[in-house]
């Protein structure tokens, strides 16, 4: 025991300093943005701050905008997830199979994680213009009628997944062709000896053995969704109105736009909690794959 | 023990440091040195603002520093620092729409007593509406950067061929938009997009309606109100698609652009016109005053400058606010690519308005009643609400009278934030 902790005492005298740092850059910031949900800080009053209790937190639950922005924030999340899991998925098998110019295409197809957000939906914004995009351009070309792809909530909300997507797979793909590659190959000779057919080996082998990884990506794509906000903000800025607002969205709004500080405080605090249970499971599933 | 020689050389290294010192901070003190730090957001105002700085340090020996602040964070961050009472700035550039929330912060110093001395200035130059325009409980707290009327655009060439006439009233603005669109064209665009709410307000003005009673009772559901939303949703069907999310920007880009014949907004995007990148229709864009509807209405936006409060050189910061803006630049001041500001000198001047040809929308007549952004602290929150209303009802969601008695209703308790 004494020399145990003869071992950790200079670690724990190495580390002071980050842990000093976490906790002025993310504990202190959490903690006073809770501190500031009770009071009622608007950025255009001059006023000193009042304590008003709980009434932000009540506010923010009669506001109707609060729950239409966390339908949209569910909403986006569930379809989004329903295109990027499969699709990483389906890019990570053909992957892990190592054809031939596999390299090129999974570097090819990992440019898009390389990218930042703004630019994307910058570029996106311009490509899903109704009279001048692309997209139009070429449904134009084959027969379809022009779609006013960011002007409607559904099709603004694909449009925002799609987008997502196209950014989002390649990391699906590359954490899933990680676990993939973990599978012993023993395994998948066995089956083949028994007479297992390539359905049976994915369903039997690979899908059970993958899915602590896919647990992983799941909750990290919740806190993505939760959080998104940069895409969204260049491509639609949660329009038309409130349409495609995610509840981040209208947490930015209420803070920068109306200047209500605490009552986005607020908004925040309901966010990390509704993101809590997510963390845990997902500290839980990484525990599970080591 | 030290000898008196090190004793002596230590006192002088101290004192010399003590020297340096003072001086040291003494720079950093704009009041002592005649320096101003000038705070500005990136515009054609800002960038024209900029071209008079050598001039004005070399006439004055004072110093101005400039900070830029993109438009989306600048009033978060000048409410910010003159809540600390930093005295960070000495002059800020400010959207008109944060006029009222600084009043009540009182975070401006009033004007009057400089425009009174000035005759470098001139306000006598300005018309009322012009005068009144930085005002705030009878106090000037902005100076006019831009005069932005909202007003018609139009392509000469298509009308020209159509054999048509830039419409004095609504119902002609859309039927010209109609004729238009059956000769192939774009008949007219607005932003039914982010910014719908300014193309919103300025109808349900013109249809002689309000957003709020005098007691700030929201009549958004007025017949008016409903008409002009009614009409909104109407003039989109002779708007091309991508109008529907277009903001004002894109707006200006799109009937620059492309072949659509007619468009309403600020004048201050003339700058536009002259540049070549933008518009792809050089000498065929002509201007008109907006039409109108039951009421004869201007719908007034521009940027205001001022001086902050908590400013630590304000004369020196006049100084400079009357050199740029005054009287004897203001020529030179529009033609270094500025949105031009309605001096009565300028908007008459005839080298000028054959130069630019929409100064003469600028002469607003004392008939017209001008409506500036609400001024009001919860415009913000107010605004997001009506987008939202408006657009239920351009997608078709609900219709006008529906939606304008929801948004009513959600306008009181916005409207009872207000500070009265």
């Amino acid at each position: 025991m004494r020399k145990r902790k003869k071992l950790t005492r200079p670690i724990g005298q190495f580390t002071f300093g980050a842990w000093a740092l976490l906790a002025v850059t993310v504990l202190i910031p959490i903690f006073y943005g809770i501190y500031i949900s009770f009071l009622d800080i608007k950025l255009s009053s001059f006023l000193p701050p009042q304590f008003v209790g709980f009434d932000n937190y009540v506010a923010a639950f009669k506001a109707p905008e609060t729950w239409a922005t966390l339908r949209i924030t569910l909403a986006m999340m569930i379809l989004g997830m329903l295109v990027q899991i499969p699709l990483g998925m389906a890019l990570a098998l053909v992957l892990h199979r190592n054809l031939k110019g596999s390299k090129i295409f999974s570097s090819i197809l990992i440019t898009p994680m390389l990218l930042t957000p703004v630019a994307v939906g910058l570029t996106f914004r311009f490509m899903f213009d109704t009279d001048l995009g692309i997209i139009n351009w070429v449904l134009e070309s084959v027969g379809f009628e022009k779609i006013n792809w960011l002007g409607q909530q559904t099709t603004g909300i694909l449009a925002v997944i799609l987008v997502d997507s196209w950014q989002s797979i390649p990391f699906v793909m590359l954490l899933l062709v990680a676990a993939l590659g973990s599978i012993s190959p023993q395994l998948y000779e066995a089956a083949s000896i028994d007479g297992a057919t390539a359905r049976q080996t994915f369903w039997k082998i690979t899908l059970p053995l993958i899915t602590p990884t896919l647990l992983v990506v799941v909750m990290i794509k919740i806190m993505d969704f939760l959080k998104l906000f940069d895409t969204l903000f260049m491509l639609t800025r949660g329009g038309p109105g409130n349409e495609t607002t995610t509840l981040g969205l209208w947490t930015y709004k209420t803070g920068f736009i109306f200047l209500e500080f605490s009552r986005a405080a607020a908004l925040g605090v309901l966010i990390m909690i509704i993101t809590a249970p997510v963390y845990l499971l997902w500290r839980r599933s990484t525990k599970e794959i080591k | 023990m030290l000898n008196s020689k090190t004793v002596k050389r230590f006192a002088g290294l101290v004192s010399v440091s003590l020297l340096l010192a003072a001086c040291s901070s003494g720079g950093t003190d704009s009041e002592a040195s005649g320096e101003i730090n000038v705070f500005l957001i990136p515009s054609p105002s800002s960038t024209s603002i900029q071209s008079f700085i050598p001039g004005f340090e070399s006439e004055t020996g004072i110093k101005v520093n400039v900070s830029e602040t993109p438009y989306g964070e600048a009033h978060q961050k000048q409410l910010l620092s003159y809540q600390q009472k930093a005295g960070a700035y000495d002059v800020a550039q400010f959207d008109n729409s944060f006029l009222m929330p600084y009043c009540q912060a009182q975070a401006m110093l009033p004007l009057d007593k400089y425009l009174g001395d000035s005759s470098a200035y001139d306000i006598g130059d300005f018309g009322q509406s012009q005068q009144d325009y930085g005002k705030c409980s009878g106090e000037t707290l902005g100076l006019t950067l831009s005069t932005e009327p909202m007003i018609q655009w139009y392509r000469t060439d298509i009308y020209e061929k159509l054999g048509l006439k830039p419409a004095t009233t609504w119902d002609e603005y859309f039927n010209n938009a109609k004729k238009v669109q059956a000769a192939g064209f774009g008949g007219q665009i607005i932003g039914f997009g982010p910014n719908v709410s300014w193309w919103w307000m300025t109808m349900v003005w013109s249809f002689g309606g309000n957003l709020y009673d005098e007691a700030l009772n929201p009549t958004v559901n007025s017949k008016e109100a409903i008409a002009a939303t009614d009409f909104l949703k109407k003039l989109m069907t002779v708007s091309p698609k991508g109008a529907s999310t277009a903001n004002s920007d894109e707006v200006t880009s799109k009937f620059l652009g492309e072949n659509i014949g007619a468009m309403i907004n600020y004048s201050g995007y003339y700058g536009s016109v002259l540049d070549k990148t933008i518009n792809k229709n050089e000498g065929k864009i002509g201007t008109a005053p907006m039409p109108k509807g039951s009421a004869d209405i201007t719908h007034l936006a521009g940027w205001n400058i001022g001086i902050p409060k908590d400013a630590k050189n304000p004369d020196a910061a006049w100084k400079f606010l009357e050199y740029v803006l005054g009287k004897s630049n203001a020529k030179a001041y529009l033609e270094s690519g500025a949105a031009a500001i309605g001096r009565k000198s300028i908007t008459t001047d005839a080298d000028l308005l054959a130069k630019f040809p929409y100064l003469a929308q600028l002469e607003i007549p004392s008939s017209s009643r001008i409506e500036r952004y609400p001024q009001i602290a919860v415009w913000p929150e107010f605004e997001v609400a009506a987008i939202d209303a408006v657009t239920q009802v351009l997608n078709g969601k609900s219709d006008s009278t529906k939606a304008m008695s929801a948004l009513n209703e959600k306008l009181k308790p916005i409207l009872a934030k207000e500070p009265k």
